[in-house]
């Protein structure tokens, strides 16, 4: 096997972490925000 | 409450950010098996340079990022709605990802080609600036609470950044450069083999669909954070709280 290979291996390992990385950031954001904004309207509604 | 329930269900609504997920993740898995499959190595750099399908999209898509902000920047400073300026910092985040992204990949492959991870080149410099100047936007949007101070001031740095875009994009065909020269983007077209042309289109089609479902995601997000600080700020949750107190 070529020697350069590892090179590509991780770059193409990098793109899929960084990419996917970022998707599950989003989600926790969002899980975080809406949690926030829900337990707020909770209070409100007491 | 009924009504805040709608709005929030509005502000979490799914409706095509699923099916753009699924798009995107087969889209990513047909230009991986193309570009790693499919395509031949290349005569003169062998396998490594492969790297070419994935760092070129991300460039590509940095610049589409930017190119989104500076037009939703112009956008807002003419009409003053808040929805511009939403879809200018979802798309800058995004960029941002995208422009660290093409310069790791730039550096996997040049180690081995040029001999070194990294170089004053123009190409190398003039990007290396893109991700301090959007960097800058993000830590500006930060840095203001006022929210429409905060959008103006971005809007500004938006537009004057973008100036770089074309820069960068140049900077091979202006300056002496170690960096190749445009594989897509040239005079005369593309003088790549037939079969590597097609990996790198799809790369780059696949890495599109990825950017539109990153800025659907982002950009519900923001909504869902914008309406968190609304409900935390609004005066009936300050009266409550003094109640309590």
């Amino acid at each position: 096997m070529e020697e350069n290979v590892g090179y590509v291996v991780a770059g193409y390992a990098i793109t899929a972490v960084a990419l996917g990385g970022y998707v599950l950031r989003l989600f926790v954001r969002a899980r975080e925000a809406r949690r926030r904004a829900e337990a707020v309207a909770a209070r409100r509604g007491r | 409450m009924d009504v805040a329930a709608r709005g929030l269900g509005k502000a979490t609504s799914r409706s095509g950010e699923r099916a753009l997920g699924v798009a995107a993740l087969v889209a990513i898995v047909v230009s991986a098996t193309l570009s790693l499959v499919v395509a031949p190595p290349d005569a003169a750099q062998g396998e490594v340079q492969r790297l070419m399908y994935v760092h070129v999209p991300a460039a590509w898509l940095a610049y589409l990022s930017f190119f989104v902000v500076f037009v939703s920047s112009v956008a807002y400073l003419k009409t003053r709605r808040i929805r511009w300026d939403r879809i200018a910092a979802a798309s800058a985040e995004i960029g941002v990802l995208f422009t660290a992204l093409a310069i790791v990949l730039g550096a996997l492959w040049g180690k081995p080609i040029w001999g070194t991870w990294w170089t004053w080149d123009p190409r190398l410099t003039t990007t290396a600036m893109l991700l301090l100047i959007y960097l800058a936007y993000l830590a500006v949007r930060r840095v203001v609470d006022n929210p429409s101070r905060r959008a103006r001031w971005a809007a500004v740095i938006g537009i004057v950044g973008f100036v770089d875009v074309p820069i960068v994009h140049l900077s091979v065909v202006w300056w002496r450069s170690l960096h190749q020269q445009a594989t897509l983007l040239r005079v005369g077209g593309p003088e790549i083999h037939g079969s590597m042309l097609a990996a790198l289109l799809v790369g780059v089609a696949a890495f599109t669909v990825v950017y539109a479902y990153l800025m659907t995601l982002r950009l519900r997000v923001g909504r869902l954070e914008e309406r968190a600080v609304r409900e935390a700020l609004s005066p009936q949750v300050g009266e409550l709280e003094e109640a309590d107190a």
